[in-house]
This record gives C-alpha cells, structure tokens and sequence, in this order.
C-alpha cells in the first residue's frame, strides 16, 4: 500500500515537474540548497557539479541541445550565442554568425574571436578541461571576421554539431587571454567570473553561499527569476533539512527516506528526469599486483558470467533505492534512444551460478563455506566509498548474496579520495561505482573501449578490451541512419554484457524537490538547471526573499595587484 | 617549540594519507593525469616530502602559513574568517556550559537524594554519553524542521543576511548561533554539573563548613560563601581541559550546523588534501589550546589564595 502510494506521488510529482510556465512578471529568488561546495566557476577548469551548475548559467554556448537530447546533426539545437549558423558543402566545416547584440557581463562585445580563442584553450592540455578528450575531430577554429567562427572537422560524423556546441561554453578573450592557461584554476578571475549568459555572478561567500542575478540587458532577454542562489554545506543532511524546513527552494538529491518525509509536506514537490547515471561493480581484469596478468580471479570469463548470475540485481536496486532507480542495462541509460530498453541480460539463478562455479573447479572443499581451486579461495576485496550510503548498501548487499554462492566478499569502505586513487592506480579487485554520463552516448569509448584500458590517465580502470565491442562502437558512432545506430549500439551492449567485466547494478532516478511556489518550466536530463531563466514565481506566491533590491552592478575579480603578497606560491 | 612538533606531525600525517589537493579537488576522470602533474611540479609537491617540509617550516617562521588550494586563498585569510566564529562559539558555550552546569550541581546538592537530583544526575550522565554529532543531528531536526523556530545553518542568511540592517543583522547571527552553542553547551554542562557536584559534595562535610553551621549560617549561604567558592577550584581546572574536547566538539558541530569556523574548514581541508589548510588549523588549534590553559593556570592562581601569597 505504502509502494502504491509512494507510485501515485511521483506521478503526481512528475506531471507538476513538467508543467508549462504560468504568466508572471520578472522577480523572486531562487535559493538551491547543495550539499557540496564549487571548486571554481570557468567552465572546462571546473572539475566539481556544482560548479558545472553555476558556470552553466554565467556562460553560453553557441547553440543549446534540446530536451531529447538528438545529438544527430543540428535539429535538435536551438540558437544562443550564435544566432545562425550554415554548413559547408562537403560538411566539413560549419561557420556561426556570432548575435550581435550578445555582450559579456563587464559590457564588452562577444566576438568570434572569443570562440576561437575558447577552442585553443580547451585543447590545451594544462587547462584540464573535460573536453579536451572529446574535441579530437574539430581540427580548428578560425575567425575570418569579428562576427563569424568557423568549426573545422577532421572528418564528418553524425555529432559534428554537438562536438562544436556542447563541450564548450564560451570564454571572453580580453579577460583570460594575458593569462597561462595553467594559472587559471588559482586566479581571482575563477571565482569571480565573467560571463554571458542570461545570469550574471554577484558574490561567493565560501562555504555559505553563491549569488547570481539576472542580467536584465541580455541579449537573449532577461530572465524570469531576479536572482539564484545557492546555499552551500558540506553535509547532506543539513542540506535536505535546509530544503525540507524551507530555507531553499530546491533540492537536486533526494533519497528515499526523504521522500517518504516530503509526503507530510503539501508545500514541497518532487520532479524526476531521465537519467543519465548508472551504476556497477567492476572487475578487474588484470592483476592489480602486475597488470601484464590476467586477474587470477577475473581474468575468467564463465567465472565472471557466474557472480553476475549470483546477484539478484532486482533485489538490491529495490532494497537500495526503492522505486527510485531501474537496474541497470549495462553500460548506457534508458534516456539514449540509441539504447534498446530490452536489452537481454545475465540472468539471476544462483542454481546455475553454483553449477558453473563448480565446473570451473571451484569447489568447498573443507566446508567453510568459501570454494577454494587450487588452494586459493574464492575471495575478493569490493572496495567502496564510505561517503556514498548507496553504494556502500549495494556492496553489503552483493556481499551477501556471493556467500550463498560461496564466494567471499570483504567490503572495503574508503574514503573517496582513497578510492578514486585505488582506481586511477588499477589497485583493485571490485570497485562499486558510477558514471554519469554526456548526451553522446560515445562517451563508453573511454569508459569501456580499449583506448581507454590502454592510455595512461584513461578512464577504462577495469581493463576490458574486446575489439568486437569496439567495432560496434566506432561503427554506431559513425553511423547516421538512425536505425541503424540504434542496432549497432546495441550489438555493442550485447557484447560487454555477455562478457560480463562488471555487474551491472542501478540506473538511478534523478529525484528532484522544489517549492510549490515556483514554476518549473522544464527539467533538461543532462541539466535540470538548464531552463532556470524561464522558472518563476507567481507574485501571490512570493515571500520576503522574493523581494529583494536590485543587485549591484558588475565589479571585477580583484586584479592581481590587489592581493599582492596573497599569491599562490 | 611545541608548537613546531605539532606542525611536524600534522604534516607528516596528512602527507601519509593517500592522494594530494590536485587528486582530491580534480576528482573529474577526464582530467589527465598530465595535467595534475603539472600542477604537482607548479606547487612543488613533486619534490621530496623533507624538502617540502622544510620549505613549510622556512615560511612558517615568516608568519606565512600557505596557500589554501580548495579556498584559492591564502592559509591566513581562511583561518581570519574561521578563528572568530570558532572562538564566538567556543566562548559562548564555555561560560554557558559553566553557568549552567554549576548552578545544576548547586541545585543537586540542595536537594541531595530527591527526584530532582536524580533527574538531573540523569540528564547529565545522558549528555554526557551522547556522541556530539548525534545531538547535534537531533537538535537541527528537531528545532529547525518539526518546530522550525531556528534557521538550518551556517552563520548568517545566505539569502537575506547582505540586504538588512545593522539590527536585523546582529539578529540573524544570533538566531544562527543559538543551536551550534546550545548543542556544544549542553554537552559540555554535563561534564562540569558532574565535576560540580562532586567537588560540593567533597567539601561539604568540611570543618569549615560545620563551623559555619555553627555560627548560624543558613543553608543558602554557606553554600554560596563558603562551599562554592572552595568547590571552585577544580572546576576551574576543567576549564583548561575543556578548551580540547571544546575544540574537537566544535569540529563536528561545525560540520552539522555548517557553522563557518575553523573546525569546518579543517574537515573540509582533511576531506580535500589541502595540506597546507589542514596543517595550519592545527597549529593555530594547538595555540588555542595552549592559550586556554595558560588562561585557567592564571584564573586557578587568582581563585586560590594560596597560590597567591606564594
């Protein structure tokens, strides 16, 4: 009964999440309670969500993706600092007319020069920009004129658009341009930036708060809600009592539990988007000790295929998230539409996994409840973060489920810094963890491809290499034909998850709490920020915060000068 | 001399930790490994761990504690902001934690073997078993979402803080003060109540004290002029030894209420790798600590007139 009317509230919740915006003049303020603090706020320097968030709303991109997500040449974009743009004849080069009337926040023009000069930086590899992997088919970017910036592509490729739009907010060149680029992340300049998007920044109290207001002379017009704010503590649970007493407006985690207390409260609702996340168990497949071995456990591929068929996925996705999350396909989301949701899965009969185990040779020998082959037994460390609830629940309970196989499993909780060392070092047996995916879904290139097994800094940490999955891969990639995408990409999948190098576990629900105050027009899967020029709040509706004095006007980020004696060293 | 050893270990300790400010504040995979090593050699983490220290120590005789890498602001300007409110709070629990915890002993020893005196005993032994974070978690629900009366956390309104006026600000700080201290005073009254109670009780069946009886004193003031002031003295050596466990309560009390002191940049700090964040809170900590006791030797000798005449 509970179950049934938890469903009720979240479709209830869903369909007040994707409402359109009521008529309602500029004003109100938007206060989002987080549970984390912004490293820096320049996009590509930011390694932190938060400050992605912010630095989404200070700076623009030369168009915006759509709420599908279509990643497949650029129907599905919309105009923002380019307001036109016209492809080449052979495809190879896209040229964007810069809007005129765009203007960053200290009031000088957006040029071409601009995207041009946000192109080099990112590619350059002392920024650290999360796109500097992904940017390896734009060959360069060129400004013949102060209002146009021509994309220049290696070769053609169904996501040529959303490379040259996506991955790049863009910069203004007269701020940085004086600048090593490597010197960034330490600058004033980084906490204070300069943007040109619809909000401008106004201050950041560390460990407090950050303030944007909205810039009433933008180009693409002023947004609806005078100012967004965000309300910082390190501590998850301050951060959803924040919420939950109405100290914020919003709330972009919720679990569970705090769902279940949201129900006593008729002013709060909930929002879910499509995910973008999922997570799993991986498995090492080299020897952690010499990676020029095969893992003497799971370096085995029957042997892998058993643990998958001794997890009841099922169980533990409900037991952890309750209805909040769906198990997981394998190495992609429900949200692609590349992504077949039926995809066929190891099934779990602990029956045939125990039988499997015992062809292998592993067998309990002297009854203790662990098969040994060899003398060895069947043990492994699942190394888990101590800070995530989530995985650290899914690690007891696999846990759990593998000793009915007889397998032993020790959890080792660690602390995240520990743990993302463990897994850049390939220090590992099992690691639970969790990706959170880009609206491209060739980003399991680097996650699951070979490349990305065998680069030094790649992100493929268990070592799976399997160049049947890899040709599907770069096939669907290259593929424009829809259908034909879809069928490779699921080839692709099919062939990671019969080789089973991890376990694949939850595809959470991104479960989202906001004040029925505010309108919420629109949550974008990639961004639920995305739309916040357009969110508002009903003047009947405001409280005293809504109220607030106009900003002040822009001042720049203290000069170098001004904090003499206080640089990084 | 002291405080050069805390540095020494604070700083070898925190290097031992896996991962360094670069791994910790970077934790985006698709930031190279190239790129976090150029910043390794940019802050000179690739040199040996003595040579770092010893650099460490050469700029700490300068007075230069760093440069914060998760604050990207100098060591001294971070722990400027914290060290106030930690000591606000601290100061405000110490003399709160005392006043109360002393008058509980008072009433206890009046009405020695009652009700109240069991109650009271209770409480504190209950406060006093209580992990500080718990309460801390008990009384945020508690006062800021079942009967929100009190704002969440932090120290001032994010929101509103910046548009008041001097009356209203001075308000909203302390309507943000009131359950970080209420927490850490509660917790720390247990200990002195106990303490209190105890020392009374000791120097109640003292000669004096029957003297005083004798010359037909009342209950109340024997207690007030004669056993109190005696009973003092111990109580005023916890107060060199609260400054710690005052200190290490702050630290999670900090964390709950998002209270921006030193305790909550310090784990912060820990949780980044921000060495030099880490190292210098711990030093201006161990002063603090060193201050507090150098402050309750001077009030022990001014209470007891026999250290007085020497």
């Amino acid at each position: 009964m509970a179950t049934l009317r938890f469903a009720a509230l979240i479709l209830l919740a869903a369909c007040v999440g994707t409402e359109g915006p009521a008529p309602s003049s500029s004003g109100g303020t938007l206060v989002i309670s987080a549970g984390a603090t912004p490293d820096v706020l320049i996009p590509g320097v930011t390694a932190s969500g938060l400050g992605n968030q912010i630095s989404d709303l200070v700076f623009d991109r030369l168009a915006e993706i759509g709420d599908s997500l279509n990643i497949v040449g650029d129907r599905g974009f919309t105009p923002r600092l380019a307001d036109r743009w016209s492809w080449s004849a052979d495809s190879l080069s896209i040229a964007f007319h810069v809007n005129p009337r765009a203007r960053w926040h200290d009031g000088q023009p957006v040029r071409a020069e601009d995207v041009r000069f946000t192109f080099e930086s990112n590619r350059d590899s002392t920024m650290g920009s999360s796109a500097f992997a992904l940017l390896g088919n734009v060959d360069s970017v060129t400004a013949p004129d102060s209002a146009t910036a021509v994309f220049w592509f290696r070769s053609r490729a169904p996501q040529q658009f959303y490379d040259a739009v996506y991955l790049m907010p863009i910069l203004p060149a007269h701020i940085w341009r004086d600048k090593p680029v490597a010197s960034w992340r330490a600058s004033a300049e980084a906490r204070a930036p300069v943007g040109s998007g619809r909000y401008r920044f106004v201050r950041w109290t560390p460990r407090s708060s950050v303030e944007l207001a909205a810039d009433t002379m933008n180009y693409f017009g002023a947004p609806k809600l005078n100012r967004v704010i965000w309300s910082l503590s390190s501590d998850f649970n301050t951060a959803v009592t924040r919420f939950l007493s109405g100290e914020a407006d919003f709330f972009e985690a919720l679990r569970p539990e705090n769902v279940s207390a949201i129900r006593n409260l008729p002013q709060v609702r909930i929002a879910q988007t499509k995910g973008l996340q999922y997570s799993f168990a991986q498995l090492n497949l080299r020897d952690p000790a010499n990676r020029a071995r095969p893992h003497p456990v799971f370096g085995d591929r029957e042997l892998r295929r058993a643990l998958t068929m001794a997890v009841d996925r099922g169980a533990i996705v409900r037991s952890v998230y309750d209805t909040l999350a769906f198990p997981a396909l394998g190495p992609t989301t429900r949200m692609y539409t590349t992504t077949d949701p039926n995809l066929p899965q190891i099934p779990f009969d602990l029956a045939r996994a125990r039988a499997t185990l015992d062809s292998l040779g592993w067998r309990d020998a002297d009854g203790d409840g662990t098969r040994e082959r060899n003398g060895r037994p069947l043990k492994f460390a699942v190394t888990v973060p101590g800070s995530s609830t989530a995985r650290v629940r899914m690690a007891v309970l696999i846990q759990e489920q593998l000793r009915q196989a007889g397998v032993k499993v020790d959890v080792e909780q660690t602390d995240f810094r520990v743990f993302l060392d463990k897994m850049r070092r390939r220090a590992f047996d099992v690691v639970i963890s969790g990706l959170q995916t880009q609206p491209s879904p060739g980003s399991v290139r680097q996650s699951w491809g070979t490349a990305g097994s065998r680069a030094r800094d790649g992100s493929n940490y268990g070592s799976y290499e399997s160049p049947v999955f890899d040709a599907y891969i770069d096939s669907a990639l290259a593929a424009f034909d829809v259908p034909a995408r879809r069928a490779l990409f699921t080839k692709a999948y099919r062939t990671i998850i019969e080789d089973a190098p991890a376990i694949w576990l939850a595809e959470p629900i991104p479960t989202l709490g906001y004040h029925s105050r505010l309108q919420v027009a629109g949550m974008r899967p990639d961004a639920w920020w995305a739309h916040i020029g357009e969110w508002s709040i009903p003047e009947d509706k405001r409280i005293p915060r809504d109220n607030l004095p106009a900003a002040a006007p822009f001042s720049p980020a203290p000069s170098p000068a001004d904090t003499a004696g206080r640089k990084a060293p | 001399m002291i405080v050069a050893f805390v540095a020494a270990i604070s700083f070898a300790l925190i290097h031992l930790a896996p991962g360094d400010p670069f791994s910790a504040a970077m934790d985006n995979p698709s930031v190279s490994d190239a790129v976090r090593e150029n910043l390794r050699v940019q802050y000179g983490f690739d040199r040996p761990l003595p040579e770092q220290f010893a650099r460490y120590i050469s700029q700490l005789a300068r007075g230069e504690l760093g440069w914060s890498f998760s604050h990207n602001r100098p060591v001294r300007d971070v722990l400027a902001h914290a060290v106030p409110n930690t000591l606000l709070l601290m100061s405000i629990a110490l003399i709160a934690s005392f006043a109360l915890g002393i008058l509980v002993a008072v009433v206890q020893v009046t009405r020695r073997g009652s009700t109240t005196d069991g109650v009271l005993s209770g409480l504190s032994l209950l406060f006093l078993s209580m992990p500080d974070f718990w309460l801390a978690i008990l009384a945020l629900l508690t006062f800021t979402y079942w009967l929100p009366v009190f704002p969440v956390g932090g120290a001032v309104d994010p929101v509103m803080h910046e548009y008041m006026g001097l009356g209203g600000r001075i308000l909203d700080r302390l309507k943000h003060l009131v359950l970080p201290a209420l927490t850490l005073t509660l917790l720390a009254a247990a200990t002195v109540a106990r303490h209190q109670r105890a020392a009374l009780l000791d120097v109640l069946p003292s000669d004096y004290i029957r003297t005083a009886r004798l010359k037909g004193l009342t209950e109340r003031a024997i207690l007030r002029r004669h056993a109190l002031r005696n009973a003092t003295l111990p109580i005023i050596s916890l107060i060199g030894l609260s400054f710690p466990a005052l200190l290490t309560g702050a630290v999670f009390i900090e964390r709950v209420f998002a209270w921006p002191g030193m305790g909550y940049a310090l784990v912060n700090a820990i949780e980044s790798r921000d060495y030099p964040l880490v190292v210098g809170s711990v030093i201006i900590g161990s002063v603090m600590v060193m201050l507090g006791s150098f402050l309750a030797d001077m009030l022990y000798a001014w209470a007891d007139p026999r250290l007085r005449a020497g």
